[in-house]
C-alpha cells in the first residue's frame, strides 16, 4: 500500500535521535531498539515535521539527489511506510495534531 | 584513604558514605546487615564529600509527595529519586543494593556528562583502555592478562566528560575477579571492541561504529525520553572524541603490542 502523496507525517515525539557520520541513530526508549538510517533515509527524517506531505518530501529528494520524481515518491513512500511499521513515524491523520 | 563513615543518622541507625565515579553517595539505614554489605562492598570507595546524595535505604516512612523523577523496581526492590531525595525501598541483600546503586548511577551521571559501560578498564603508562564487547568476548581475560593492580574493573566502567576530555574510573562492580574494585582514574586512551580472533589486530573505527558499539554495551534503564535523548547526546559525543578500534583478539598478554600508545 502506497501512502498518499498528500499525507502529512511526523516524528514519535517519544523517540531519541542523533545524526553522525551523515547516519541517524534512533532509539526507541520504551523497547530499547535502535535504528539505523542511511544518507537518504537521514536526509528525510530531518525533513519530516508534520508539515511537508509526502510529495514535498519527495520534492526535496530530487532537489538533492540524483533521482527521477518518480523513483523519489516511490522511495519516500517506501520508508515512510518502513518507518511507520517500527512506530518511529505517524501520519497526522493518526495523531489529530502536529506535535511539537 | 578515609575510614568508613558509621555516624547516628537522623532517623536512621546508620550512614554510609562512598564516592562512584565522583559522584558521592550516603546511604542512611537502620539494617546493620544491609550496613555490613555495604561497608565490604563499597570499602575501597568510602569517602566523606561535602555534599553527598542521601540515600534512605528501606526507610518505612510513606512517601506523600509528587511523582519521582525516575523509577525503577527490581525484584521486589525500588529506586525512587525524587527532587529533593533519593529512597531505595524493599532492599534485602547486597545484591539487590547493588542493582539499585547501579541503576541510579547510571541516570545520575547524566548530569555528570558520562555513562556506565559493559567493558573492562586497564592502566597503562597512565591513561585508561576500555575494553568493550558482550559476555563471552574476553573481557575478564583482558584483565586476567593485565598487570596487577592495573585492572580499574572486568565487568563495568564508568565514563565521565571532563574538563574537555574523558576520563575513565574504577567502580565496585566487577565480574569474574569478584574484586573490591579500584578507585582511581585515568584519561581515556581508546575504546576497543573486543572480537575473538586467532592473531591480534586492532583496526581505527569512526564514530558511527563506535556508537554502535556503545549502544549494546551501555547500562541504562530509564524508559523516559528526554532522558534517553541526553544519554544519546553524550553517547554520540563520546563515539566522536574517543578513538575506538577493534582489536582482533587471541587471548593472550602480547595484544598489548599492538594497541596504539
Amino acid at each position: 500500500m502506497n501512502t498518499p502523496a498528500a499525507m502529512t507525517w511526523q516524528k514519535n515525539p517519544e523517540l531519541a535521535w542523533r545524526e553522525i557520520d551523515d547516519q541517524t541513530v534512533i532509539i526507541s526508549p520504551n523497547d530499547s531498539v535502535m535504528h539505523e538510517l542511511n544518507d537518504t533515509g537521514s536526509f528525510l527524517w530531518k525533513n519530516i515535521d508534520g508539515i511537508k506531505s509526502v510529495g514535498e518530501l519527495a520534492e526535496l529528494l530530487v532537489e538533492n539527489y540524483e533521482v527521477t520524481p518518480h523513483v523519489a515518491l516511490s522511495d519516500t513512500q517506501a520508508l515512510l511506510e518502513e518507518m511507520s511499521s517500527r512506530k518511529l513515524v505517524a501520519t497526522v491523520a493518526e495523531t489529530g495534531v502536529v506535535l511539537p | 584513604m578515609n575510614a568508613p563513615l558509621a555516624n547516628p543518622g537522623r532517623d536512621f541507625g546508620q550512614q554510609f558514605e562512598f564516592s562512584i565515579g565522583c559522584v558521592p553517595l550516603c546511604l542512611e539505614m537502620s539494617d546493620l546487615r544491609l550496613y555490613g554489605a555495604a561497608l565490604a562492598r563499597y570499602a575501597a570507595f568510602t569517602s566523606a564529600a561535602e555534599k553527598p546524595i542521601h540515600i534512605a535505604l528501606n526507610n518505612a516512612a510513606p512517601p506523600e509527595r509528587a511523582l519521582p523523577d525516575f523509577a525503577y523496581e527490581f525484584e521486589g526492590a525500588a529506586l525512587r529519586a525524587f527532587s529533593s531525595d533519593i529512597r531505595f525501598d524493599g532492599v534485602r541483600n547486597q545484591y539487590a543494593l547493588d542493582s539499585l546503586v547501579r541503576v541510579f548511577l547510571s541516570w545520575k551521571l547524566l548530569e555528570h556528562q558520562g555513562f556506565l559501560l559493559h567493558a573492562a578498564t586497564v592502566m597503562q603508562g597512565e591513561k585508561a583502555y576500555i575494553f568493550t564487547g558482550r559476555s563471552g568476548a574476553g573481557k575478564s581475560t583482558v584483565a586476567s592478562l593485565s598487570p596487577a593492580g592495573s585492572v580499574l574493573t572486568d565487568e563495568i566502567s564508568l565514563l565521565r566528560r571532563e574538563e574537555g576530555g574523558w576520563r575513565a574510573y574504577g567502580t565496585p562492580f566487577w565480574g569474574e575477579f569478584k574484586a573490591a574494585g579500584s578507585n582511581s582514574s585515568a584519561p581515556v586512551a581508546g575504546i576497543f571492541r573486543l572480537l575473538q580472533a586467532t592473531e591480534n589486530r586492532v583496526e581505527l573505527l569512526r564514530p558511527m561504529t563506535i556508537l554502535r558499539t556503545l549502544l549494546p554495551n551501555v547500562l541504562f534503564f530509564s524508559a523516559d525520553a528526554e532522558a534517553n535523548r541526553r544519554l544519546l547526546e553524550i553517547l554520540s559525543r563520546a563515539a566522536t572524541e574517543i578513538k575506538g578500534y577493534n582489536l582482533s583478539f587471541s587471548k593472550n598478554a602480547a595484544f598489548w603490542e599492538v594497541l596504539p600508545a
